[in-house]
């Protein structure tokens, strides 16, 4: 049907179409993936040339403790956040859901709107918030432990508090991906598991749980590839103390190249990294999908 | 029914209070910076009972805010700009074009959603020494350019809309150019706007990438110069929290007019894969 | 509308145009400077800009210590740093290794009406290689201080006649005097950064020359009995911390609120707070009277930890030669304004400042100013000096230790090794 001048022209707008975003993709996404990648086998400063020198940056990178810590910290990070979030953010979903008209407007709002803040606005607030001596929280601490405790200057409680406070910043965005899971579930089933005479609670998992799975499998993917980034907050919290106890990859990243001036070494952690998050989220991707089936 | 109501009565107030709570750092931070610097380092109470707008003063007069307001403005409003037209012109082709290699490209599109930009900032630093651009808005704007879900989402709306409203167009003689700015990208408007609104809160809340590719105060963003500035303060609780609500400002205020499509722009991004 | 007209020279610039030909040299200036002396120099520059119409500073406050730093760094390397900035001597090996400054020619101290002889030797020396080039300007010597709430103390047997602290010889008589603060109420007897970072540093670092203790001799970090010295200083903060006489985890900041809040009596930081108290006091929000002596000896011999604040111009090889005379011309004129400085806190590094008679008359100054000579600087190393190594070190081990996560034995050997791996 096609002719080939026509065929041709097709071809031509495609490609005038596709160029402007190709070109910004080569320039600023692929040719940087290939320079971290060349880069992490050189011991280049941050600007100038360097040697190659093969998997050097790999085996020091083994046997860095640091960077042993660090990975630690991000796996732990992960876990304190991206299942608690999912579970937080159904759980306000679902009673946002059953809220109508505009008191359902108005409270979406309220907990919509960290996520729009700036991430230093959010970590001056908590920091604040949670100073040991003057902090508004150290009382509701002081009532819990008995004693105020320097959140971001506690080894044991610097982890949980950067896991809350970025819970409470990007939580608004899971909360809307599942609200919009669960208005895609036909009313309809509702009513029908009502008349069979399922209670709330079996109406849930027969019903909400598996149709929201789509959705939910998303936001535990999304969260996941999300906090593996961590720097931000824990830059402005804790600065990666106190002993490391916070520090993370990317935190390591930025201190090779921009304090220490080693872009091959910070180069290879960030490959590290970037394989890491790749396989991962593709894992669990994977796997997501396959607990839906069931 | 009336104990049904009474039922539904104290779940909404249950979760207003729920509510409230999640949004108490926000009037905390208002409160302290409408109290006077001593007052916040005293027990002084958790109520807003003083209207002291010294802090809010002192922030405008003296700090470089307006530049830094400026240059989010102008970095986030050029990313949005450039990130909506490449993305939908590639979404248009993906979608309704036939050219080699048209799976591979969207592959790769939806491939590089998994890619930790932040790996890449020592290259595109590098990068952007070499062209000249450390401490420029196009050194700030140009790694930020890539947005995959932008093309994703665009292909999926434009799959969806039916084949025949191409026809008159075409019958009309108009190109590829002409069927996506008066046909497709009008039908789309909504989804466009929901787009930019997050395209735009992402890049004005970057702080990572503008953190290290500028280095000079009249060129910072707003989540950058606030935290990488200090003005000569002493005890400054009251004057930090004003800094960090004028910064919040435009996007709360943007969130709050814009509230119902920046909803449904996240909402859509879940309709990606879901 | 200075902000408007910059607004508009910024967006010129940005959108790449060119701005229009200026007869005035911009100087573009950075510095760390965010206590109270910052404001100081906030008014040095105003009334620089003013007496200056053909030169203009443009100043810029950035985050102290390690993000300074760090943006000096990457931004010289890039070829982006400032025309002038300040810089700690303390640093300056740290400086040469990284080669981020451009070295000061005889000719660049002529156009600023300076020379060598104008300075203290030990100030010229320390901003100097080994081989005698000069590096930077000195600007200042600055120390920590007592600070001290006289109001609460009125009365003891630890002020004299004059209102300056007494019979405190020892570290029970500090333990005693922070004990009867305690029971009088005062939360956190002695304030000090005590969460890491230079606060703690400079306490440690006091103690441990009041011993006669040295952290690098002969390349060796904390040789010989040195290591039980500084283990001892670090035990002697962390008794402090266990009895509740020095507040736990203090960030800077609520150091000093926790004394102008009158929470602590006593005060330990770097004369560049004077500013802060002078300040409230003045306007009546302190709420009692203050003053500053130098830091008591409380073990072997008088020794205070110091450092000197400098002018640096960062390497940068296509600076103008029209650039660069004002950068010395902008030197030459704060150092002969430093007097303004000293009411800041600082000793200024300018001799006729200090043989000037207002200086004399300078108060708290003229009362600390015997510290000059205990003053203790950094180790001169690479591991050394503001956001080096062995701030990492009190970071991770000896803020660690004060609160009681590890021995001061083990904070010290750790320490030891640490640095000494930096070294080898």
């Amino acid at each position: 049907m096609l002719t080939p001048k026509r065929r041709r022209r097709e071809r031509r707008a495609a490609f005038l179409m596709i160029a402007p975003f190709l070109f910004i993709f080569t320039a600023f996404f692929l040719y940087p993936t290939y320079s971290v990648i060349a880069l992490s086998f050189t011991d280049a400063p941050l600007i100038g040339e360097g040697n190659w020198v093969g998997l050097a940056n790999y085996t020091k990178l083994l046997g860095d403790r640091l960077f042993h810590t660090s990975l630690w910290n991000n796996f732990y990070f992960v876990l304190l956040t991206v299942i608690p979030t999912t579970v937080i953010a159904m759980l306000i979903a679902l009673a946002v859901s059953k809220l109508k008209g505009r008191m359902q407007a108005l409270v979406l709002t309220l907990f919509f709107l960290p996520y729009v803040l700036p991430v230093s606005v959010v970590t001056m607030i908590w920091s604040w918030m949670l100073d040991f001596q003057f902090g508004i929280l150290q009382p509701v601490i002081a009532a819990i432990t008995g004693k105020p405790v320097p959140v971001f200057k506690n080894p044991y409680w610097v982890m949980p508090m950067i896991a809350v406070v970025t819970v409470w910043w990007t939580n608004g965005f899971n909360v809307l991906l599942l609200i919009a899971g669960l208005r895609n579930i036909p009313a309809d089933l509702y009513e029908a598991a009502s008349l069979d005479g399922a209670t709330p609670w079996q109406r849930f998992w027969r019903v909400t749980w598996p149709l929201l799975w789509p959705v939910t499998a998303l936001v535990l993917t999304l969260q996941l590839i999300l906090q593996l980034k961590l720097f931000d907050q824990v830059y402005l919290l804790s600065n990666g103390g106190p002993f490391n106890r916070s520090y993370v990859v990317l935190m390591q990243m930025y201190r090779e190249a921009f304090q220490l001036n080693h872009g091959g070494y910070a180069s290879a952690i960030a490959m590290v990294l970037f394989l890491f998050i790749v396989v991962l989220s593709v894992l669990q991707f994977q796997l997501l999908r396959l607990g839906g089936r069931k | 029914m009336t104990l049904k109501q009474a039922r539904n009565l104290a779940f909404t107030g249950l979760v207003l209070i729920a509510a409230a709570i999640w949004t108490f750092p926000l009037y905390w931070a208002l409160t302290t910076s409408l109290r006077s610097e001593n007052r916040n380092v005293s027990d002084a109470g958790w109520l807003l009972d003083e209207l002291n707008f010294g802090a809010f003063r002192e922030i405008l007069g003296n700090s470089k805010l307006p530049m830094w307001y400026l240059n989010s403005v102008g970095t986030s409003g050029i990313i949005t700009l450039i990130v909506l037209v490449t993305g939908m012109m590639c979404a248009y082709a993906l979608s309704q074009l036939r050219f080699p290699g048209r799976r591979l490209l969207y592959l790769v599109v939806v491939g590089s959603f998994m890619v930790p930009v932040p790996a890449l900032y020592v290259a595109q630093f590098v990068l952007m020494n070499d062209l000249g651009l450390v401490n420029t808005w196009w050194g700030i704007i140009l790694p930020q350019l890539v947005v995959p879900v932008v093309i994703i989402v665009y292909k999926q709306f434009f799959d969806a809309i039916p084949k025949e409203m191409r026809e008159a167009v075409v019958l009309d003689g108009g190109g590829e150019f002409t069927l996506l700015f008066k046909l497709y990208l009008p039908l789309n408007w909504g989804i466009t706007a929901a787009l930019a609104i997050i395209t735009f809160i992402t890049a004005w809340n970057n702080f990572f990438w503008p953190f290290l590719v500028v280095t000079s105060e009249d060129m910072m963003t707003i989540p950058v110069g606030i935290t990488q500035v200090n003005d000569a303060f002493g005890v400054a609780y009251a004057r930090v929290m004003a800094l960090a609500l004028l910064a919040a400002a435009p996007v709360i205020i943007g969130y709050l007019i814009f509230q119902k499509r920046v909803t449904e722009a996240v909402m859509i991004s879940a309709g990606v894969k879901g | 509308m200075k902000t408007l007209t910059r607004l508009a020279t910024a967006t010129a610039l940005s959108l790449g145009l060119a701005a229009p030909a200026m007869a005035q040299v911009e100087v573009e200036w950075w510095d760390f400077l965010s206590g109270g002396d910052g404001v100081r120099m906030k008014a040095l520059i105003e009334e620089f800009n003013a007496e200056h119409p053909d030169i203009q500073i443009s100043g810029t406050t950035l985050e102290w210590g390690l993000p300074f730093y760090t943006k000096v760094r990457t931004s010289v390397a890039v070829g982006q740093g400032p025309d002038i900035m300040t810089y700690h001597l303390s640093r300056l090996p740290l400086a040469l290794e990284e080669g981020v400054l451009s070295p000061i020619s005889a000719a660049d101290l002529e156009t600023a009406g300076l020379s060598t002889e104008d300075f203290f030797p030990a100030a010229v020396t320390a901003a100097s290689t080994d081989d005698g080039q000069l590096m930077a300007v000195p600007f200042d010597i600055h120390a920590i201080v007592a600070y001290y709430n006289r109001t609460a103390l009125e009365g003891t047997d630890w002020l004299d006649a004059d209102g300056n602290l007494t019979g405190l010889d020892s570290v029970e008589d500090m333990t005693a005097l922070l004990t009867w603060a305690k029971e009088e109420g005062f939360s956190d007897p002695l304030s000090f950064q005590t969460e890491g970072g230079g606060g703690t540093w400079r306490v440690f670092y006091t103690l441990l020359r009041q011993q006669d203790g040295e952290m690098l001799t002969d390349g060796e970090v904390l040789a010989g009995d040195n290591l039980d010295k500084a283990a001892r200083a670090i035990q002697i903060m962390a008794d402090w911390r266990a009895e509740g006489l020095i507040p736990e985890q203090a960030a800077y900041e609520a150091s000093v609120a926790l004394f102008s809040g009158a929470k602590s009596v006593l005060h330990i930081n770097g004369v560049w707070e004077v500013p802060t108290f002078k300040d409230s006091a003045a306007d009546g929000s302190l709420g009692f009277d203050w003053f500053a002596n130098e830091v008591p000896q409380l073990l072997d011999q008088p020794a205070t930890w110091a450092d000197s604040h400098a002018f640096a111009v960062p390497a940068n090889p296509d600076m103008s030669d029209e650039t660069r005379a004002a950068v010395m011309t902008v030197i030459g004129w704060m150092e002969e304004h430093s007097l303004a400085w000293a009411d800041a806190g600082h000793i200024p590094a300018y001799v006729p400042t200090v043989d000037s008679e207002a200086y004399a008359e300078l108060q708290p100054n003229a009362t600390y100013a015997s510290l000059a000579k205990n003053a203790a600087f950094d180790p001169r190393s690479k591991i050394a000096g503001v956001a080096s190594p062995v701030y990492d070190a009190v970071d991770n081990l000896i803020a660690p230790a004060v609160h009681g996560f590890l021995s001061p034995e083990d904070a010290a050997a750790q320490m030891k090794d640490q640095l000494q791996s930096l070294l080898d």
